[in-house]
């Protein structure tokens, strides 16, 4: 039965490259899209900015868009001193982006779909704010955990609430995007079933009724196609809001 | 932070309490199990964590201003 739901998230191993101690490491179907997403980004962007006319090509216009989009959106959130992060900004967005739409392929496989990817992306990004964030401003950076004019009685509860709120920054900066991809994507399975469903339990008449879950299906399809860039975005943007606490602290 | 779906901007809402109570539970927890006073470290840093999710609320709804606008 094809109405399975979580079947689309299964790992596939496809072979093994490496041993350490008794586990296998093997290249897995997730594998294999990460290496798709990275090698089709290269060749976009390397072909799209070889020529370099004044009157762009269709590819090259499609390059310069997604990096004024980054740009603009880094300068937006973190100033103009935010876009020595923007090799790092860029390459998590279109990354992401990537996948999600690679996703979205029927009989694909969505990487950003699984927590261990998107986590992996959060933690990186908030070991970035700290790890930068110290380097730049020492001991000055625990200032963003002090906000000014607050009274000092009060104090020690605020900075405590303040470093919970920031080490709750990875979390739900991972579940939203991976949430997003994992129930979006159920839906469309969940729908689809529906339609199978009606065919074998009503014959005829069960097809005919089975239009209903597919004009559903095209209508959610538009709107995953809509989520997979708002995340993709969203997850960038947020890159750029911790990336600029990191860059101003506390002040 | 102008989200372009009502869809994207709620569920973004919702994660940011839910990471901070999760956040306020698990070091809680740690903190029981480290120094063996349990359950203080539960009971207070949950409620720590309460008020964290509710302040990432506020900052992604814009009700508080976020710190880097401040200046």
């Amino acid at each position: 039965m094809a109405a399975d739901p979580i079947h689309q998230f299964r790992i596939v191993d496809l072979f093994p490259v490496a041993k350490i101690g008794s586990t296998e490491i093997y290249f897995t179907n997730s594998s294999l899209l990460m290496l798709v997403a990275v090698f089709g980004l290269t060749a976009f962007l390397v072909i799209g900015t070889a020529r370099r006319s004044l009157v762009p090509s269709r590819l090259q216009s499609a390059a310069e868009l997604s990096y004024e989009f980054v740009a603009t959106t880094i300068r937006g959130t973190a100033g103009a001193e935010g876009m020595k992060f923007f090799p790092f900004v860029f390459t998590l967005f279109m990354f992401v982006l990537t996948l999600n739409m690679l996703g979205l392929i029927p009989y694909s496989f969505t990487v950003t779909s699984h927590i261990i990817i998107t986590a992996a992306l959060a933690i990186m990004v908030f070991l970035t704010v700290l790890i930068y964030g110290l380097m730049r401003h020492g001991l000055h950076f625990f200032n963003l955990f002090v906000p000014k004019g607050v009274p000092i009685y009060i104090l020690p509860l605020i900075v405590g609430i303040e470093i919970l709120s920031f080490i709750s920054r990875p979390i739900s900066h991972s579940v939203r995007l991976f949430a997003n991809m994992l129930a979006g994507h159920i839906t469309l399975q969940v729908f689809a079933g529906f339609i199978v469903l009606l065919g074998a339990g009503l014959g005829a008449v069960g097809w005919i009724g089975g239009i209903l879950p597919f004009a559903m299906i095209v209508i959610l399809f538009a709107l995953e196609t809509l989520v997979a860039f708002l995340q993709a975005y969203v997850f960038a943007i947020l890159t750029c809001i911790y990336l600029n606490d990191a860059i101003h602290p506390g002040h | 932070m102008a989200d372009a779906s009502a869809f994207a901007r709620g569920f973004r809402l919702s994660t940011e309490l839910v990471a901070g109570v999760l956040v306020g539970a698990g070091l809680g927890w740690l903190i029981d199990r480290w120094l063996g006073i349990s359950p203080w470290g539960l009971i207070v840093f949950l409620m720590l964590g309460f008020a964290a999710g509710v302040l990432n609320v506020m900052r992604a709804a814009g009700v508080v201003r976020d710190r880097q606008l401040n200046d």
